[in-house]
C-alpha cells in the first residue's frame, strides 16, 4: 500500500465517521475533492494538519516536527552563541552517554535474568538425583544391616527363629521368596490433537496411582501373601499416592513401567485375569495402548520393607507382663519404677493407650 | 563521531560499574531502550538532513523515555499493560523504520 492510497483510505474514514461535515466545512487544501490531495514532499509541509488522522501523519513524516521549527529559528535569528552552543554540546553528549549506559543495562538485564532461571533449575535437578542416589545407598545399607540383625537375632532367640521368622515375613518386614505373578503395567501413547499435533490433556491411557491401588487390592483378594511395586514392598500401613505427576510407593517416587510381583497362590495368575480388574486392563490396553501384562513367575524374591517403627504403641515383652501392668509402662524401659513422665500419675486409668499384644500384621 | 565516542563512553560505564535496576523499574527498561533508540535514530535523521538541534534532542530523548515508561505504568495499573507495551512498540518502531530508510537515503541515495 502506497501513501497515496494511505491517506485516500484515511479520508474515506473520515467522512465514514462524520467527522468532515462536507466540503465546505474542509480547511484542509483539496481534501474534500474527489482527486486525491497532491502528496508533499517530506520535511516541507508548512503547517502539521492535525485532523489529518496522525497515523498518516506518523507514517509519513517520522521525524520531530521540532527539529523543522528549531532550523526555522536558528535561520532566522542566526546561529547560538557559544555558551548555549557549550551547554547543548554537554547536555547532548550527557543523553548519549546515558543511552550508550541504558542499552547496556537493558543488554545485562535481560541476559542476567535468563541463566538465573536455568541455572536455579539445573542446580536444583542435581540436587535431586544426588539426594536420590545417597537415598539408594543408605536403603542398600539398611537392607544389609537388616539381614545381619535377622542373623545376629536367630543366633540368639534360638528355637523361636523360624517363628519369628515367618511372622516377620508375613507382615512385610522381612525377605520372602517363592512363586506367583508378575505384572507389567504403562501408560499408552498420549493421545495428540488431530487439528494441533500437541499432546492431549485427557489421557485416558497414562497410570495413575489408582490403577496401582486397584490391581494390588486384586492380588492380595486372589490371596497374593507378599506384594512388592518396582521393589517397594508392600505392607500394612503402606500408601500408593500421587504426588504431582508421581507416583509414591510409601515415599519412593516411581516411575514406569509399573512392576507389580507378587507371591501367592498358583492360581493367582489366572484369578487376576479373569477378574473385573483384569479384565477392565485389558480393555483399556486394545482401546487406549496401555501395556499390561500378567505372567505366572516362579523364584520370585521380595526384599523386605523397612521397618515403619511403632510411634505410639509399646509391645509387651514377656519381662514386662510380669514385672509391670501393662498400663503402668510409658516408656520402653521394663523397670518397675513409677514414672515420670505422661502428665499426673493418676491411679491407672483404663489404658486408652494399652499396647496391643503383638504388632498385628495383616490389618489395614 | 563524537557523538560515537560518547555512546561507547556510556555503553562502557554500563559494563564497568554495571548498575542495578530496581526491580520496580525493570519493566520498564525494555520499552525504554526502544524510546531512545527513536531519539537517537530521530537526532542521527535530523543530522543528516542538516537541521540537528541539541535542544530538540535531549528533550526528546527524555520525553521519550518518560512517555513510554508512563504508558507502560498506566497500562499496568489498568491490567492492559501488554496492550498498551505493544502499542508503544509499534509507533516507535514505525518511526525508526522511516528514520532509518530516511538515513538510508542520505547514506546511500537508496
Amino acid at each position: 500500500m502506497n501513501r497515496r492510497t494511505l491517506i485516500n483510505h484515511g479520508d474515506a474514514l473520515l467522512r465514514r465517521l462524520g467527522l468532515r461535515a462536507g466540503p465546505g466545512a474542509d480547511p484542509g487544501p483539496g481534501a474534500g475533492d474527489p482527486v486525491a490531495p497532491p502528496l508533499q514532499p517530506l520535511g516541507s509541509s508548512p503547517q502539521p494538519e492535525l485532523s489529518v488522522d496522525f497515523l498518516t501523519e506518523l507514517f509519513r513524516n517520522p521525524l520531530d516536527a521540532g527539529y523543522g521549527d528549531a532550523a526555522a529559528s536558528r535561520a532566522r535569528s542566526g546561529p547560538p552563541g557559544p555558551a548555549a552552543r557549550r551547554t547543548g554540546f554537554t547536555l547532548r553528549t550527557v543523553t548519549l552517554i546515558a543511552t550508550g549506559a541504558l542499552l547496556v543495562v537493558a543488554y545485562q538485564q535481560t541476559v542476567a535474568t535468563q541463566p538465573e532461571a536455568a541455572t536455579a533449575r539445573h542446580s536444583l535437578a542435581q540436587d535431586v538425583q544426588q539426594r536420590q542416589a545417597e537415598t539408594d545407598a543408605q536403603q542398600k545399607q539398611a537392607e544389609q544391616l537388616r539381614q545381619q540383625a535377622a542373623s545376629l537375632r536367630d543366633a540368639i532367640v534360638g528355637p523361636n527363629a523360624s517363628a519369628l521368622d515367618q511372622v516377620e515375613a508375613r507382615s512385610g518386614l522381612g525377605a520372602v521368596t517363592g512363586d506367583g505373578v508378575t505384572v507389567t503395567l504403562a501408560s499408552g501413547p498420549a493421545p495428540t490433537d488431530p487439528v494441533t499435533g500437541k499432546p492431549q490433556s485427557t489421557d485416558q491411557g497414562h497410570i495413575v496411582d489408582f490403577d496401582l491401588q486397584v490391581i494390588s487390592n486384586e492380588l492380595w483378594h486372589d490371596g497374593a501373601e507378599a506384594i512388592a511395586i518396582n521393589g517397594q514392598r508392600l505392607i500394612a500401613t503402606s500408601t500408593i499416592r500421587a504426588a504431582g505427576n508421581a507416583i509414591l510407593v510409601d515415599l519412593a517416587p516411581l516411575s514406569e513401567p509399573y512392576t507389580i510381583r507378587a507371591i501367592g497362590p498358583s492360581t493367582m495368575a489366572d484369578a487376576l485375569r479373569k477378574s473385573p480388574v483384569g479384565g477392565f486392563y485389558s480393555y483399556l490396553a486394545t482401546s487406549y495402548g496401555v501395556k499390561f501384562a500378567v505372567r505366572s513367575t516362579s523364584g520370585l524374591r521380595l526384599a523386605g520393607a523397612a521397618d515403619p517403627g511403632l510411634r505410639y504403641a509399646t509391645p509387651i515383652t514377656p519381662s514386662s507382663r510380669t514385672a509391670t501392668s501393662p498400663s503402668a509402662s510409658p516408656g520402653p524401659a521394663p523397670s518397675g519404677t513409677a514414672p515420670s513422665g505422661s502428665g499426673s500419675t493418676a491411679p491407672s486409668p483404663p489404658a486408652s493407650k494399652s499396647p496391643p499384644a503383638t504388632p498385628s500384621p495383616g490389618g489395614l | 563521531m563524537f557523538a560515537v565516542l560518547a555512546m561507547i563512553v556510556g555503553i562502557v560505564l554500563g559494563v564497568v560499574l554495571e548498575p542495578t535496576v530496581p526491580v520496580a523499574l525493570q519493566p520498564y527498561l525494555p520499552i525504554a531502550v526502544v524510546a531512545a533508540l527513536d531519539a537517537v535514530f530521530g537526532g542521527i535523521r535530523a543530522r543528516l538532513d542538516g537541521i540537528f538541534d541539541d535542544k530538540q534532542f535531549v528533550i526528546s530523548f527524555v520525553s521519550n523515555v518518560l512517555v513510554a515508561a508512563l504508558i507502560v505504568y498506566l497500562g499496568d495499573q489498568l491490567g492492559v499493560g501488554g496492550q498498551l507495551s505493544t502499542g508503544v512498540v509499534v509507533v516507535l518502531g514505525v518511526r525508526i523504520f522511516g528514520n532509518v530508510a530516511a538515513i538510508r537515503r542520505h547514506l546511500f541515495r537508496a
